[in-house]
């Protein structure tokens, strides 16, 4: 009789232990493949983030030492402004050409600041009234606003009308709050009072409309207690860059954008196309800075990331913690089982044989709860992994996680050597013992 | 030529007591051979020896001439010798025919029913058989091997008068037309009575009785 005959019968006669062991390894199993799956879901969610944000390389003005020698002001102090280069439609155009470069933005935070004139923004704490109408807050200047960090990274999301977009002028996007606060939605027309109204041509009365296109939500509970109102982010919106240009046409040395968000199709080849941009002759003896931006892609991923490595950690954990507790059962067990070892050597089965059998016992019990673990696990593992997310601080990424077919392969892999490691340290002592004195003992 | 035989075997425990000192002894086939001798004499130690389940502290053990450490120990108690004990050393969560089925590929109902077990009980849950019925069964698994020696130790110290009998006509059988060398370590005054030769150990040494 062969070992695996053995091993067969010593299952289904010996029910209890089996269903013992059966509960054990579908535990096991379970937590096993919880992890996997959360694992891998972390790992294609940031695969995916990494896919939908792509690269980006940012061009922007060199303020070191380009920003004048100053002029005093009417305070007494000095007002410095950037003399250098600016980036140019030519420069923009010549940036297209690049291969890998599939679009680009531009994003100036605070790039224009406006006073309501028939709406309030939610108030602050100092309340200051600085302009014939109020306080300013200020808004993001973008030709998509779409392509915003605070939208990439879903931190704010449109809830209502479109974004802006490069052939927008004079529109604008509010957040929910404040268009709430005001009773506005999409459509409405607001005015606001420039605070570089002095910066304006004089037939001027610094007044613009913009037109509200989009409402985003994401600001809700982050005002806490601001001094002033571009302190709230409820306060701050997105206008195109189209109107604000037109409102600045006069200004002098404006001459092009301050910013530019250039999108890359393979983050991979990142540095390659970087390479181009800098060799651009377009480019050459500009005071320009040109730089790799993983912000978007960092803030997503990092959660990620660290849940990633927690999983990893928590594998490795659940498969020490099996050896041992594995490694316990089997080894009470197994010196139940000295007698049937003594008489199996004295009948010339040898030491692999046997061992053999008590892996095969194991595994024949393993296959049937790694497959019954599938449903279980399938239950506790999206629970889980939203819970671990949240927990790491990644509200706002979705996480996918589903048992898979395909894990069972690494559940059987990391099974089998948690069950070879503990047959082995389990039967090591009874196996080496000299079978006569077994049986001396025995009898 | 005899088929198993010891070389100046000598045992010891921890190298400071003798147990067994230059005993070289030979067995052949179609022989029942008793050996006595008081507790704690080497008896069982030498049945050990002669069925590799332990190695002498010098000298050899001779299977057909050849030393059963060269093949393996396990390799000489597959397939050279065969196993009773006084304590039956059946496998509890196997039936009779299973036990059986152990050593032998050949169908183990005609073995047991030639030992006197019915196909039911040789079926049965080995603990319900009883201390004789067991016996039978680790000699017809003994039998089934087809090893050419049998090593019986106290094969009938736990049974009744009768089925003490019994038990020691089936080892007679084995012996005589089975051609089996059948070696038994006894108590039992029965036994040796009817044990082609007797061997008395005394003091770390075999000595010829009848």
């Amino acid at each position: 009789m062969g070992f695996m005959k053995r091993a067969g019968l010593y299952c289904i006669r010996q029910r209890f232990k089996t269903f013992i062991l059966f509960l054990l390894l579908t535990l096991i199993a379970a937590f096993m493949l919880t992890g996997i799956a959360i694992r891998n879901a972390a790992k294609g969610a940031a695969a995916d983030v990494q896919t939908a944000i792509g690269g980006k390389i940012l061009l922007d003005v060199d303020t070191d030492g380009h920003m004048g020698d100053g002029q005093p002001n009417q305070w007494g102090g000095m007002d410095y402004s950037y003399n250098g280069d600016y980036i140019t439609q030519e420069i923009v155009d010549a940036i297209k050409t690049v291969n890998g470069v599939v679009d680009y933005n531009v994003e100036e935070a605070a790039g224009y600041y406006g006073a309501g004139v028939n709406f309030k923004y939610l108030p602050s704490s100092l309340g200051l009234s600085y302009t014939p109408y109020g306080e300013s807050s200020s808004y993001t200047v973008t030709l998509s606003s779409e392509k915003c960090k605070a939208f990439q990274s879903g931190k704010y999301k449109l809830v209502e009308g479109r974004h802006i977009t490069a052939n927008d002028k004079y529109t604008c996007l509010i957040s929910k709050e404040l268009a709430d606060y005001n009773k506005l939605s999409v459509g409405a027309k607001i005015k606001m009072y420039s605070l570089d109204a002095d910066g304006i041509s004089d037939n001027s009365d610094g007044i613009s409309e913009f037109e509200i296109i989009g409402i985003f939500d994401g600001t809700e509970g982050s005002s806490g207690n601001a001094m002033l109102a571009d302190e709230i982010p409820a306060n701050c919106g997105y206008v195109d860059y189209g109107g604000v240009e037109d409102i600045f046409k006069d200004n002098d040395g404006d001459d092009g954008y301050s910013q530019l968000s250039i999108y890359v199709e393979d983050p991979v080849s990142i540095q390659n196309v970087y390479d181009k941009i800098s060799a651009l002759p377009e480019l050459k003896g500009k005071t320009l800075k040109l730089t790799i931006d993983t912000e978007e892609y960092d803030v997503v991923s990092t959660p990620l990331d660290s849940l990633q490595t927690l999983m990893n950690t928590i594998l490795i954990i659940i498969s020490a913690a099996s050896i041992v507790i594995l490694t316990l059962l089997l080894t009470i067990w197994i010196r139940g089982r000295k007698k049937e070892i003594g008489i199996l050597q004295s009948i010339g089965k040898n030491r692999a044989a046997i061992i053999l059998q008590i892996f095969t016992e194991t595994f024949i019990v393993a296959v049937i709860s790694f497959a019954a673990s599938i449903p279980f696990s399938n239950m506790i593992a999206q629970k889980t992994g939203a819970y671990l997310l949240s927990g790491i601080g990644a509200e706002t990424t979705s996480l996918n996680v589903q048992i898979d077919a395909a894990y069972l392969l690494p559940l059987y892999i990391i099974g089998i050597l948690i069950i070879a490691v503990s047959v082995i340290a389990s039967s090591w002592s009874v196996i080496h013992s000299k079978p006569k004195d077994i049986l001396v003992k025995m009898s | 030529m005899s088929i198993i035989k010891t070389c100046n075997i000598k045992y010891s425990y921890d190298r400071k007591r003798i147990v067994l000192n230059n005993i070289s002894v030979e067995f052949d086939l179609g022989k029942i051979y008793a050996i006595l001798g008081p507790s704690g004499c080497g008896k069982t130690t030498l049945l050990s020896l002669l069925g590799g389940l332990d190695s002498p502290s010098d000298g050899q053990v001779l299977f057909q001439g050849e030393d059963i450490e060269k093949k393996g120990l396990a390799w000489h108690r597959k397939n050279n010798v065969a196993f009773i004990f006084q304590s039956y050393n059946l496998i509890d969560y196997m039936t009779p025919a299973e036990n059986v089925a152990l050593t032998s590929k050949l169908p183990p109902l005609p073995v047991l029913e030639r030992l006197g077990l019915t196909k039911e009980e040789s079926r049965r849950n080995i603990l319900k058989l009883s201390g004789g019925q067991q016996q039978r069964v680790a000699i017809a698994r003994a039998v089934a091997s087809d090893a050419g020696v049998i090593l019986a130790d106290e094969p009938t110290g736990n049974l009744d008068e009768s089925t003490a009998i019994e038990i020691t006509n089936i080892l007679k059988e084995c012996a005589h037309s089975m051609n089996k060398c059948v070696i038994v370590v006894t108590h039992s005054t029965e036994l040796a009575k009817n044990a082609d030769v007797v061997l008395k150990l005394m003091k770390g040494g075999l000595y010829a009785w009848k």
